[in-house]
C-alpha cells in the first residue's frame, strides 16, 4: 500500500454516503435526475413561453429568444421540452409504481405458496416474456386505442413480469431461512409472515429494479408516443415531438433537444439503478470491504 | 522476402481490379444508364385495371400505353398515344377511335380493338377503386382497328380518363391464358393480379417499359422493352423506383446522377436553393386540403349546426394555415385546384372574420360543445403533414372559442369512418382521378363525397341541379361559369371548408432532359432521358 493510499484512508469518511454512491457516474445520475425533477416540479414557472402557444415566427434556429428555437408551428421548442417533463416522469414514476407492486404480489404469492399457484402464476409472467416488450406494448396500446393513458397501462402490462420473477426468487430463498420458519413455527399467519418478515427483506431489489425500470418505462412511452400510440398532438410530449421532428430533418433543433431530454433523464435514471444495485448487492459490499487490508 | 512478394501481387491485382472497374463504368454510361426515381411509395398493385394511387400510376404509365397522354406537365391538352384519329358524335356521347396499326405488345402480339375492349370491359367489371372511370361508357369493336364507345351522358372528359394509366390497355390472349377476364363476374373470376406483378408477366404490356422486379416496399425495377413498337426506343437500360421518405430522398437526390426525388416538401426544397446539379421546381398542387363538418344531425348535433359551420367558416385563419405548407403553397378559394377549368380566382379567398365568427359561434350556443378533429396521423402530402395542419386548425379554432380535441388515427383506420359518413369534424384532402372539373361534382348532396359529409340527396336542390346541368354541358366558356357558381354555392352553404392547396416540388438532377413534374403520373419516365 502506497503511502497515497494511506494519506487518503487516514481522512474521516463522511460514513453516512454508501460507498458505492461516491462513484462519479452515481453522482452524475443523481445530480440530473433532480435536476429534471426540479424542472417538472416547477416547469411552468421555469418554461419561458406557454408550450401550445402558436405565436412565434415558426422554424426559427435556436436564438437567445428561444434557447431550442421553435418547431414549425411557432411554438417555442425550450418551453414544450420543460413542460414534457411534466408528462414523462410522473407518468413514468406511476407506472412503474403500480408495476413493481402488481409484479411483487404475483411473484410473492407465486414463491410463497409454491406448487400448482407458483406454476400458474410463473407461467402467465412467461407468456408476457415471450414477447420482446415494445412489440406487445404496441399492440396493448393499439388494441386499447391511442391515447397517453392507454399507452402507460400498455407499459404496465409488460413491465410487471420481471418484478414477478425477481421476488419470486428472493422470496423462495428467504422462505427457506430459519427465521422465517421459527415464525411459521411459531403460528404466525400466511400473510403475516409475507409482510412482515419476507417482503421487507426483497425490498432491496426491487427498489434497484424499479430505479432502471424507470428508464426504460420513459424510453417506452416516448416509443409508445413516437409511434403515434401515445400522447395525441398537441400535447407536448417528448416521443411525439421526436416524430414532429423528423418531419422537419433541415430545422434540427425540432426533433434534436426533446431527443437529448429523453437521453439524460434515461441515462440518469440507469446510472442511478446500477449505483443503487451496487449499494445493496452484498458481493459488491464485500468488495468493497476487501479493500481494507 | 516472400511476404513482400505476395504484396506486391495483391497490389497489382487490386490496380488492376480497379482499372476494370473503371473501364467497366464508363463502358456501362455509353450503353444506356440507369434513371432513379425516390418516391414515398402508395401502391396496392401494378395491375393498370386494379390499380389507382400515385406510384401505381407511376409504374403503370412506362408498362401499359393509353389511348391518349400527356406532354410533359401540361395536364390541359391530352394527346393520342395509340389512337391515329377520334372523333365526338352524338352531342360528345359517342366517340369512335381509330387505332394506330404499327403498336404490337412486348411479346410482339398486334395491339388490336379487340384488347381495347377486353382492357376497357375487365377495368369496369373488376369493379376495383378505378373502375368509375368508365362507368356508364359502352365499348364495342367495329373493326380490328376501330373502337366505338357510347356513353348514356355526355362524357366532354372522355379523351383525358383514357390517358389515366388504370385504362392501360393489356394484351387480352396472354392475359387471359393468365386467369384474366373481362366477363361480368371478373371481380370475383379474374386471377391475373399476382402474375401481372410479376416479371413474368413483360409481354402484357405495349409500353417502353417491362417489370424486371416488384414490391410494394422496398423498390419497382423496370427493364426496357426491347421490342418497343414506338419512334423513340427506351433510353435508360434500368429504371429503378425506390420507395423512402422525403426526408431521405433530401439527401440521395444531393448525391445522385440521373436521380429523381418527388416527395419533397416546399421547406426542404428551399435547402436546394442554388445547387447547379439540381433542377428544383415549386408549383401549386392539384391536391386541395379542406376541413368538412358532417351535415348529418344523427352524426353530430353540434357540426351539423348551420351557425356553428359558419363559425367555422369565419374563424379560420386561412393565412396562418397556408404558412403550414411553406414557400409556393396557395388558398384554396374553392374546392377545383387552381389549374383546372372552372377554378375560382384567388381573389374569392375566405377571408377570416373574428368578430363574424364569434357571433355565429354565439348564435349556436355550441361553443362549449366538444368536437373531435379526426385526421390521418401517418399521412404527408406534398411535405405537410395532416397532424400539423390539425394542430394549426385546432389552435385557430381554439381561438374563436370552440372546443376541439384532435384524434389522429392511421390512414385505413381514417379512411374506414370517413367513408361511412360517421365522422363529425374531419381534415381531408382531394387529389383529381383526371384532370377535370367534372370530378368535383362529387361533393354535391347525395354523391360520394357529399355522402361522406351526411349530405343526402335532397338537401340542397338548387346545388343539385346545377351539379347535374355541369355534368351534361359541353360548351368550355358555360362550363367555366357553371363550375364557378357552384363553388360559389357550396362556399356559402355547404359542409365543406377549402383550406389551401401545398406545393408540388419536382426534384431532378440536371443531367435529365424531359424530367418535368406532371399531375397524372407525377413523373412520365417514358419521356426522360439522359442529356
Amino acid at each position: 500500500m502506497s503511502s497515497l493510499a494511506y494519506a487518503l484512508r487516514a481522512r474521516p469518511r463522511a460514513s453516512w454516503i454508501p460507498a458505492a454512491w461516491r462513484q462519479p457516474l452515481a453522482i452524475v445520475g443523481i445530480v440530473i435526475a433532480a435536476a429534471w425533477i426540479v424542472i417538472a416540479i416547477f416547469a411552468p414557472l421555469i418554461a419561458p413561453d406557454d408550450p401550445l402557444a402558436q405565436t412565434f415566427t415558426p422554424a426559427a434556429g435556436p436564438s437567445w429568444h428561444h434557447l431550442f428555437g421553435t418547431d414549425e408551428l411557432g411554438r417555442d421548442v425550450f418551453s414544450r421540452v420543460i413542460s414534457g417533463s411534466r408528462v414523462s416522469l410522473p407518468i413514468a414514476v406511476t407506472l412503474v409504481a403500480l408495476a413493481a407492486t402488481i409484479g411483487s404480489i404475483v411473484g410473492a404469492v407465486a414463491g410463497y405458496f409454491r406448487g400448482v399457484v407458483d406454476g400458474i402464476l410463473m407461467r402467465s409472467t412467461d407468456l408476457v416474456f415471450a414477447f420482446p416488450p415494445i412489440i406487445l406494448a404496441m399492440v396493448v396500446a393499439a388494441v386499447l386505442g391511442r391515447g397517453l393513458f392507454n399507452a402507460a397501462l400498455a407499459i404496465v402490462v409488460v413491465a410487471w413480469p420481471s418484478y414477478a420473477r425477481v421476488v419470486r426468487g428472493l422470496v423462495l430463498s428467504v422462505g427457506d431461512s430459519e427465521y422465517v420458519q421459527s415464525a411459521r413455527l411459531l403460528g404466525a399467519s400466511s400473510r403475516r409472515t409475507l409482510v412482515r418478515d419476507v417482503l421487507p427483506n426483497v425490498a432491496g431489489p426491487v427498489f434497484v429494479l424499479a430505479t432502471l425500470d424507470l428508464a426504460n418505462a420513459i424510453l417506452l412511452l416516448s416509443g409508445l408516443s413516437f409511434l403515434g400510440l401515445g400522447a395525441q398532438p398537441p400535447k407536448a410530449e417528448w416521443g411525439s415531438m421526436v416524430a414532429e421532428g423528423t418531419q422537419y430533418f433541415q430545422w434540427w433543433w425540432i426533433g434534436t433537444f426533446p431527443g437529448l431530454a429523453i437521453f439524460t433523464v434515461v441515462l440518469a435514471f440507469n446510472f442511478l439503478g446500477d449505483s443503487l444495485r451496487d449499494v445493496f448487492d452484498p458481493r459488491t459490499a464485500r468488495r468493497d470491504a476487501e479493500v481494507e487490508p | 522476402m516472400r511476404r513482400w512478394k505476395w504484396l506486391a501481387l495483391v497490389a497489382a491485382a487490386g490496380v488492376l481490379a480497379s482499372a476494370a472497374a473503371a473501364f467497366g463504368a464508363t463502358a456501362h454510361s455509353t450503353a444506356g444508364s440507369t434513371l432513379v426515381v425516390d418516391n414515398s411509395f402508395t401502391i396496392k398493385t401494378s395491375d393498370p385495371q386494379r390499380a389507382f394511387d400515385p406510384t401505381g400510376s407511376l409504374i403503370d404509365r412506362a408498362l401499359y400505353d393509353t389511348l391518349f397522354t400527356y406532354k410533359g406537365g401540361d395536364l390541359s391538352n391530352p394527346i393520342p398515344l395509340l389512337v391515329s384519329s377520334w372523333k365526338a358524335s352524338n352531342g360528345a356521347k359517342t366517340f369512335t377511335f381509330q387505332l394506330k396499326k404499327n403498336v404490337h405488345f412486348a411479346d410482339g402480339t398486334p395491339l388490336t380493338s379487340k384488347d381495347v375492349v377486353f382492357s376497357f370491359e375487365r377495368l369496369v367489371n373488376i369493379k376495383g377503386n378505378p373502375a368509375f372511370l368508365l362507368a356508364g361508357v359502352t365499348v364495342k369493336a367495329t373493326g380490328p382497328y376501330t373502337v366505338v364507345m357510347t356513353s348514356t351522358t355526355p362524357d366532354t372528359e372522355l379523351p383525358a380518363i383514357l390517358a389515366n394509366p388504370s385504362t392501360g390497355i393489356v394484351n387480352s390472349k396472354l392475359v387471359m391464358a393468365h386467369g384474366g377476364t373481362d366477363a361480368a363476374n371478373a371481380s370475383t373470376a379474374d386471377k391475373a393480379e399476382n402474375w401481372l406483378n410479376t416479371p413474368a408477366s413483360a409481354g402484357a404490356g405495349s409500353g417502353p417499359y417491362v417489370l424486371k422486379s416488384y414490391s410494394t416496399t422496398s423498390q419497382i425495377v423496370l427493364a426496357p422493352n426491347t421490342k418497343y413498337w414506338g419512334p423513340k426506343k427506351p433510353a435508360f437500360s434500368t429504371v429503378v423506383v425506390r420507395n423512402m421518405i422525403a426526408t431521405t430522398q433530401l439527401i440521395n437526390v444531393q448525391r445522385g446522377t440521373h436521380e429523381i426525388a418527388i416527395d419533397l416538401s416546399a421547406d426542404q426544397a428551399q435547402t436546394l436553393k442554388g445547387n447547379k446539379k439540381l433542377n428544383v421546381s415549386l408549383q401549386p398542387s392539384t391536391w386541395v386540403f379542406w376541413l368538412f363538418a358532417n351535415n348529418d344531425p344523427k352524426v353530430s348535433t353540434v357540426t351539423s349546426n348551420e351557425q356553428w359551420q359558419q363559425a367555422v367558416r369565419y374563424g379560420l385563419d386561412y393565412k396562418s394555415i397556408l404558412s403550414v405548407a411553406g414557400p409556393g403553397a396557395i388558398q384554396a378559394p374553392g374546392l377545383i385546384p387552381s389549374m383546372f377549368l372552372g377554378s375560382l380566382p384567388q381573389k374569392d379567398d375566405a377571408v377570416q372574420n373574428v368578430a363574424k365568427a364569434k357571433a355565429a359561434l354565439a348564435a349556436s350556443g355550441l361553443g362549449g360543445q366538444q368536437v373531435t378533429l379526426q385526421y390521418p396521423s401517418d399521412l404527408t402530402i406534398n411535405g405537410v403533414p395532416f397532424t400539423t395542419m390539425a394542430e394549426k386548425v385546432q389552435a385557430n379554432l381554439q381561438a374563436i372559442g370552440f372546443n376541439i380535441q384532435l384524434s389522429g388515427s392511421p390512414t385505413s383506420n381514417w379512411l374506414t369512418t370517413y367513408r361511412n359518413g360517421q365522422m363529425a369534424f374531419g381534415l381531408s384532402l382531394w387529389g383529381p382521378d383526371y384532370p377535370d372539373p367534372a370530378d368535383y361534382l362529387t361533393f354535391a348532396p347525395g354523391q360520394l363525397v357529399g355522402l361522406r359529409a351526411g349530405w343526402a340527396k335532397g338537401a340542397d336542390p338548387a346545388i343539385e341541379k346545377l351539379a347535374a346541368k355541369a355534368l351534361v354541358t359541353t360548351n368550355a366558356a358555360q362550363r367555366k361559369a357553371i363550375y364557378q357558381q357552384y363553388q360559389h354555392d357550396l362556399n356559402e352553404s355547404g359542409p365543406y371548408f377549402p383550406l389551401m392547396q401545398p406545393t408540388q416540388v419536382f426534384v431532378s438532377t440536371s443531367d435529365l432532359k424531359g424530367a418535368v413534374y406532371n399531375a397524372e403520373y407525377d413523373v412520365d419516365v417514358t419521356q426522360i432521358s439522359p442529356k
